[in-house]
Formats: structure tokens, C-alpha cells, sequence
């Protein structure tokens, strides 16, 4: 088992102080060794249920909540838009 | 107690009471909401509490009652909701930090239904922090406990919502169940709860946790109150593409408490020495019961039982740590206050928007999806699902359902397990393996331990079962003259 915490939390896009970081990779490295208990199959068979097909709704455009409802959850909102930070150079 | 308040008593009384006009769901929603006024200091089972749009609504349907309306069974019935479940303008937070002030602009599929069948809305109730615990201690805002001993917690994530039926604080509520968040907190307070085949209920507007394995399913005082609910909730919704096309019976107006000719299945897995001496005996003796009342007892064996907890933390944290990817603080949501740039707005506002053990599970979903690692644990893990699907299925050509205890144990003391998470995650070791195949799980009282905590027993059936189920349940209540919730409900 290799785990890079520090990895893990910029994939995840979280940060950890050193402090924290120690007590995560502890339980982490717990919680890994727990879930490694499994055994080798061959997979035979699908995941699928034959008879209980999925059906996908039809491509059409319905009418949604108004944009101030929606806009009510934003952080940040000027001029009827959302405010993010600059992502373009 | 010589006379009943209205609090105490079930969803098919007042029903009936309601529809004789021998109460008004005015009079029942004060009832309910004085109970929750007086209770909740104690209990703190409701992240918010909605008691003047209740009583408008209540108002509304008794004018509709009084205008000689048809009505729902459900009409005027006072029911709590777990808060993952999205309600048009009431907040909805997840018991998280990241929604603290979240306000759907949408209702969820099941509020629809609801709300169409006229049932009064009391407020969302607490659970923990994304659902994803066993104790509801990782909700943000508060640790609600068991009204049976408030030293203990009322398990979880579904927490809130058993705490409030088992308290009076609700006739019946929702709660949501990925690995058992239902069944193990209904065990916990001496309730019924239902985990409804998976697709058989829309995940439409229920802040999604683990997609494939997540269910909404109804928590109440008797098996009947848990077959109305049901019945009101279930159904095909084009917003859910996994929602399965089929119709539904009138479930509690078909239930039957005769068990004569049916098999029961006892897996012998789920007996085994980690299970506690009084839980095993309690079901031991609901067998027995059952057995006394015509139903065949048969053994089965599920062997890769062992194997389920494993399978279920990989593929609902691979699932959660995509699910919660989208809580970035861009649209809605938590952000964070100061940062440099985009990436660090990311970084800031989820470690500061989610507790700890919400990380731990997008950590670990993180690790088994990423490059290197995901055949030795998620393309394991499905294969175990796979098998686990298998066993079932064998076993349901022996018998019709399968009789299990739900958890373990009972409720433990609150803090208890925080520090251990392997031994919170073994909490849902009877549990996980029905949404790992899909099927449905029930809970239903079968008795007390020594420390006079509830004891749970699992009914799992084969995929849309439910009818089987709810009559085993319903035969033994009636076996055993009602579920006992006097202490909670005084």
C-alpha cells in the first residue's frame, strides 16, 4: 500500500494542515487495509438488470425554476451573473 | 396514559380520524408541533423546524376535506423529511456546512408526490453530514440523540428522522439509505423503516451520495404507516433514468399479516460471533414466532458476506467522491472568503465547507478511482457486487425472504466510535450487502436487550418484494400486539 496523502488531497482539491494531514494518513491507511479484503474473481455476467431495463427520458426542453430563484443560492452575484475569480490570464 | 394525545398515535388511526372528522389536521399539526417545541431541547432531531407553513398547509387541507374533497390517505398528516431531500424554498443542508444556506429552487420527486397527496410538512431533519455515517455525530449543526436513552445516539445517517418518529416529534418521515442509513437508526429507536427495492423510488432531488446504491424509504411507527408511506412515494419519474418502468399496488390497502407456506431464510452469515448473544436470540425467537404461525424456517448461506463491507466502501466512496466534486463554491453553496485564485477557491471552501469524515470518504474514492489502483479495488469491488447479486438470487430459490437481525448491536453512547471508523463501518455489516444487490430492506422491531435498547430485525426480499415483506412484518406486529414505544412517546 502507497499512500500519498499529499497526491490524494490535490486530486481531491482539499488541503490539510501538517497536523491533520499525520491523523488522516493514520486512519487513511485503516480504512485501506480494511477494504483491501477482497477476493480474486473472474467476472462472468453484467451488472444489468434484464428485467428492469433503464429508460432514458425523451430530448426535450421544459420549462425550469427562474433564473432569480436560482441565482438566490449563488456566493456571489453581480449584474444577474455569478462572480468567480479571473481564469484567464 | 388514559388518553391519547394526537402525537402518539399512528398515520392509519389519524387517517381515519381525519377522514371521520373526529380531528383536523390543524388540531394534529399543533399537536405534533407542540410535541417537537417540547422535545427537542432534549432530542434535537430537526435541523429546521417549518410550523407556520405547516399550519397553513394543515388549514388548507381541511378546507379541501371540508369542501368534501376526495383525499389521500395521507392528507393532513404531519411528516418530517431528512434533510438531503430537496424542498422547494425551505432550506436543505445535508447537515453540512457547504449547504448551510442552500434553498432548492426545485422539490424533490418524493415531495411532489407528497405534497400532492396533501401530507403537512413539519421541517428537515437531521442526519449525518452528506449521509454519510452511522451515529448522525458528523452532522455540522447538532448530535441528536435516542429518545430511548439520550446517552446513546440514535444511529444514522438517517438519525433525525428515526429519533423524531420514535419521539412523537413526527407521525412517519423520510430517510434516504446507501448502506443502511434507514434500517440501522429504525433498529436504533424501535421503529419500522423501509429500504424500497433500488428504483423503485425517484433520487430525483435527493443530493446524491453514492448514485448506484442510494434510496429514499419511509420511516414510521407501524408496518402499515411504512406501507402508506411507501406507497405515496414510489412510482416511475422520467427526471431518474434508473427509475424502473413498472405500476405499483396500493400496498398497505393489500397488506395481509398471513405467512402460512412462505419461506424464511435464515443466512447463517449473519448469526455469526459478531453479532451480540441478545440481538441473535431476539431474531432466534422471531423465527420461532413464525415459524408458529405457519412459515417454513429454511438455512441459507451467503459466503461472500465477509466480503461485502469491503466492496460497499469502495464503490459508494468512488461514487461519493464524484458526486461531490460539484461542490466547488462556484454556483451555490459555501465559498470561501479569501483566497489567490480559482484553485485555491476550490481548495479553501471544500476543506473549510466539509467535515472530516465526508473528506475521508472523498479521500479514499479519490484513491481507489485513480491511475494505478483501480483494478485492485474498484473493478474488484464490482466483481464482489457481482457474486454478492449471485448469492442472493440462489438463496431466493430456497426460500422467499430472508430474516436477519439488522445491526450487530444496539445503540452505542454518543463519542464512542468517533475515533474508530472501522468500528463505526462495521455498524452497516448486515446491512450494505441489500444495496450492494439492489434489494429491499426492512426493519422491524423484535424486542429489547438488558440495557432495554431496541433490537432490529432485517426482512430482505428478492427485487420488488415489497408486499412479502410488509406482510411478515405486519403478522409478527400483530403477533407481538404493536410496537412498543410507550417510554418514547410519553
Amino acid at each position: 500500500m502507497n499512500l500519498d496523502i499529499k497526491h490524494l488531497a490535490k486530486l481531491s482539491r482539499l488541503t490539510f494542515s501538517p497536523e491533520e494531514e499525520a491523523k488522516f494518513e493514520k486512519e487513511m491507511a485503516n480504512i485501506v487495509a480494511m477494504v483491501e479484503k477482497l477476493p480474486d474473481l473472474d467476472a462472468s455476467g453484467a451488472l444489468i438488470d434484464p428485467d428492469n431495463p433503464m429508460q432514458m427520458r425523451k430530448d426535450e426542453v421544459v420549462n425550469q425554476p427562474n433564473r432569480t430563484e436560482l441565482l438566490q443560492n449563488a456566493p456571489e452575484v453581480q449584474a444577474g451573473c455569478i462572480v468567480v475569480p479571473k481564469v484567464v490570464e | 396514559m388514559s388518553t391519547m394525545e394526537l402525537y402518539q398515535l399512528t398515520a392509519e388511526k389519524l387517517s381515519a380520524m381525519l377522514a371521520n372528522k373526529e380531528c383536523s389536521s390543524e388540531e394534529l399539526t399543533r399537536s405534533v408541533l407542540k410535541r417537537i417545541e417540547q422535545k427537542e431541547p432534549e432530542i434535537a432531531a430537526y435541523v429546521t423546524v417549518c410550523g407556520e407553513e405547516a399550519l397553513k398547509a394543515a388549514a388548507a387541507i381541511d378546507a379541501k376535506r371540508a369542501a368534501g374533497e376526495s383525499m389521500h390517505p395521507l392528507a393532513g398528516i404531519p411528516l418530517g423529511i431528512k434533510d438531503n431531500i430537496c424542498t422547494r424554498g425551505v432550506r436543505t443542508t445535508c447537515a453540512s456546512r457547504m449547504l448551510e444556506n442552500f434553498v432548492p429552487p426545485y422539490d424533490a420527486f418524493v415531495m411532489e408526490k407528497l405534497n400532492a397527496a396533501g401530507a403537512v410538512m413539519l421541517g428537515k431533519l437531521n442526519m449525518d453530514e452528506f449521509a454519510m455515517g452511522s451515529s448522525t455525530e458528523t452532522s455540522y449543526f447538532q448530535k441528536t440523540r435516542n429518545p430511548f436513552d439520550t446517552e446513546r445516539v440514535p444511529g444514522g445517517s438517517s438519525g433525525g428522522s428515526a429519533a423524531a418518529v420514535a419521539a412523537g416529534e413526527a407521525v412517519a418521515a423520510l430517510g434516504s439509505d446507501t448502506g443502511g442509513s434507514i434500517r440501522q437508526p429504525s433498529s436504533y429507536c424501535g421503529i419500522v423503516g423501509l429500504k424500497p427495492t433500488y428504483s423503485s423510488v425517484s433520487r430525483y432531488g435527493l443530493v446524491a451520495f453514492a448514485s448506484s446504491l442510494d434510496q429514499i424509504g419511509p420511516m414510521g411507527r407501524s408496518v402499515k404507516d411504512v406501507a402508506m408511506l411507501y406507497s405515496a412515494i414510489c412510482g416511475r419519474d422520467n427526471h431518474d433514468a434508473t427509475s424502473a418502468l413498472r405500476e405499483y399496488p396500493d400496498f398497505a390497502k393489500e397488506l395481509t399479516s398471513d405467512v402460512k407456506g412462505l419461506r424464511i431464510g435464515l443466512p447463517k452469515e449473519y448469526f455469526g460471533e459478531g453479532v451480540a448473544a441478545e440481538v441473535r436470540e431476539a431474531v432466534s425467537k422471531m423465527a420461532k414466532e413464525l415459524e408458529k404461525m405457519g412459515a417454513e424456517l429454511v438455512e441459507v448461506s451467503l459466503p461472500s458476506t465477509d466480503y461485502a463491507l469491503s466492496a460497499y466502501y469502495i464503490i459508494a466512496s468512488a461514487e461519493a467522491s464524484s458526486n461531490l466534486a460539484r461542490f466547488d463554491g462556484v454556483k451555490y453553496g459555501y465559498r470561501a472568503k479569501d483566497f489567490a485564485n480559482l484553485t485555491e477557491m476550490y481548495e479553501k471552501t471544500r476543506s473549510e465547507g466539509f467535515g472530516a469524515e465526508v473528506k475521508r470518504r472523498i479521500m479514499l474514492g479519490t484513491y481507489v478511482l485513480s491511475s494505478g489502483y483501480y483494478d485492485a479495488y474498484y473493478k474488484k469491488a464490482k466483481f464482489t457486487q457481482l457474486r454478492i447479486q449471485q448469492e442472493f438470487a440462489e438463496a431466493f430459490t430456497k426460500c422467499d425472504l430472508l430474516l436477519t437481525p439488522t445491526v450487530p448491536d444496539t445503540a452505542f453512547k454518543l463519542g464512542e466510535n468517533v475515533d474508530d471508523q472501522i468500528k463505526m463501518y462495521m455498524n452497516d455489516i448486515l446491512t450494505v450487502t441489500v444495496n450492494i444487490a439492489g434489494l429491499p430492506g426492512m426493519s422491524v422491531p423484535c424486542g429489547f436487550d438488558s440495557k432495554k435498547m431496541p433490537i432490529g430485525a432485517q426482512l430482505i426480499g428478492p427485487k420488488f418484494s415489497e408486499s412479502t415483506l410488509f406482510r411478515v412484518a405486519s403478522a409478527w406486529e400483530t403477533s407481538v400486539g404493536g410496537f412498543d414505544l410507550s417510554r418514547t412517546l410519553a
